[in-house]
């Protein structure tokens, strides 16, 4: 069929030669639109995607905002319409608080992410990731209540994990990924962090909370992407956590990455960072 | 006492509610998801009155909670808190079945106003005495609607069809309360959106459309070609209690 096919064309073009330029002419031009249909569609549905993307980040932004603004403001009106004893008045002022905090750690994370996209500050200051490290973990344990072996760090590896950059913005890389840690581990926190120096500095958080498919490994670091998952729905977030992570570590001329074994059996997340010699 | 389902999966939110409820003499219980809440409410003897429902909810969100509970012939008042409140999210809550909604952040005594007129209507659906339950809804309209064989009752919100009985929700009934009281004048989708429910952007009017499908399965005979409900092409809807005698005026 194809050699009769082929053999009919040839003999047509043989018999039809004057119009041979004609032809290469059409084929071209078919070639061409065929490539702009299929250009067109590509940048039609990246399009759709980075819309979807969008649209989920605001969902999830918004709720982020308004679920603690709506806390705030109720507690507010029940202090100013009902009479309460003191036991009650204090409770209601530390939900607040906590709420604010809230509101106020989303309204950061955001401006972070955007200022990520613009600033082109330079990074000089030597950081001592050790002591760094340290501090994030005391400040994780006060803010979430934990215990020492519930978040703890390994070994003593760490010394001389130095490194040039931002202070304020490796503190953010590693107070994210604390965070995410804790989100996603569930009723029982479980997390060893180890940090060491050899040509990189290397920084492991690793939970033990509900994990990552495969799949989504690489996507997680994805500007407002979030896991398409039940569980992962239980944990409210702007998926914008570990794209700072990244964009902080690679700013540093390092990288960040996951490790899951899958779903329910913890993550394992890693910075790394060039050692300052 | 009334006995109110918060559900809720932000602890704050819901705690603060249910403190708020119970000092107004309400019992308020939490759920924490989506379909832990329909479990509860479509067991039969929960003995829950009202439902604050939130539409971001862990497991099953809002709008499937309400369908299928709508779909299951539970009736249970419902009042959604959507913290995006754009018109689509709302018509798509009005649409899955809710009766009222808020938008989060809402105003406490607004919550509570509207929470006891959902308590009131189901009082008055169930034949209760006592509450708050003296007043008529609206006094410019009579409480039963007779056309056509038909019986539309806005208090018990029963719409009578054949020896049937439709239950109607909150927001399918204000519709019909809508179109009725400009009877035989076309009616504007804009304006269904702002005087029934309150909408004042511009927004995709599709939802009203179905809602209006949805109508014409209770009403009609054939929804197919409507007599009570019709469409006017380019404007929005018109009803008509009786099509023989309009047909007759039009000849």
């Amino acid at each position: 069929m194809i050699a009769a096919a082929v053999t009919l064309n040839i003999s047509w073009i043989v018999l039809n030669w004057r119009e041979l330029g004609t032809l290469i002419l059409g084929v071209i031009f078919f070639g061409i639109v065929i490539a702009g249909l299929v250009l067109n569609t590509i940048f039609l549905v990246r399009e759709i995607r980075r819309n979807e993307q969008q649209d989920s980040f605001l969902h999830a932004v918004t709720h982020e905002l308004k679920t603690p603004l709506t806390s705030i403001r109720l507690y507010l009106q029940t202090l100013q319409s009902r009479s309460l004893d003191d036991t009650q008045r204090q409770e209601f002022y530390r939900v607040m608080l906590a709420d604010s905090d809230r509101l106020l750690g989303t309204v950061e994370q955001v401006l972070h992410a955007a200022e990520l996209g613009h600033s082109k500050n330079m990074l000089e200051e030597i950081v001592d990731m050790e002591k760094l490290v340290r501090e994030c973990l005391e400040e994780a344990r006060t803010h979430h209540h934990l215990s020492p072996e519930s978040l703890r760090l390994l070994n003593e590896t760490g010394a001389g994990a130095k490194v040039i950059g931002s202070r304020e913005e490796l503190r953010s890389a590693v107070t994210n990924v604390l965070d995410n840690a804790i989100k996603y581990s569930g009723k029982k926190v479980d997390i060893q962090v180890e940090l060491s120096a050899d040509e990189n500095v290397s920084l492991k958080i690793r939970d033990n909370g509900i994990g990552i498919p495969r799949a989504e490994l690489k996507r997680v670091f994805k500007r407002f992407y979030r896991v398409a998952d039940r569980e992962v729905a239980r944990v409210k977030g702007s998926g914008l956590g570990l794209f700072i992570v990244r964009s902080i570590a690679k700013k540093h001329g390092g990288n960040a990455f996951a490790e899951s074994e899958g779903p329910g059996r913890g993550a394992t997340i890693t910075i790394q960072l060039p050692r300052a010699i | 006492m009334s006995r109110v389902l918060i559900v809720e999966d932000e602890e704050h939110l819901a705690l603060g509610l249910k403190f708020n409820l119970e000092a107004e003499g309400l019992e308020a219980d939490i759920v924490g998801d989506g379909k832990a809440a329909l479990k509860l409410l479509l067991n039969s003897e929960n003995g829950i009155d009202a439902v604050i429902l939130d539409v971001m909810l862990p497991g099953m969100n809002g709008f499937e909670v309400v369908t299928q509970l709508r779909n299951a012939k539970q009736y249970v008042p419902v009042l959604m808190l959507t913290a995006r409140g754009r018109p689509e999210d709302v018509l798509r809550g009005f649409e899955s079945g809710v009766d009222d909604y808020l938008p989060k952040p809402f105003e406490l005594s607004i919550l509570v106003a509207r929470l006891r007129g959902l308590l009131r209507r189901k009082q008055w659906a169930t034949g209760e005495q006592g509450g708050a339950g003296t007043a008529i809804p609206d006094s410019e309209t009579q409480n039963v609607f007779a056309f056509d064989g038909k019986r539309l009752d806005f208090a018990t919100l029963e719409l009578h069809v054949k020896n049937q009985t439709i239950q109607l929700t909150v927001m399918e009934a204000e519709l019909l309360r809508h179109l009725i009281r400009n009877e035989g004048k076309a009616v504007s989708r804009k304006s269904i959106l702002e005087d029934v429910w309150d909408l004042r952007e511009d927004t995709d009017t599709r939802a009203i459309d179905n809602f209006i499908v949805r109508l014409r399965r209770y009403l009609e005979d054939v929804p197919a070609k409507p007599k009570h409900l019709l469409t006017v092409r380019g404007v929005g809807y018109k009803f008509v209690a009786n099509p023989a005698k309009a047909r007759g005026k039009s000849l």
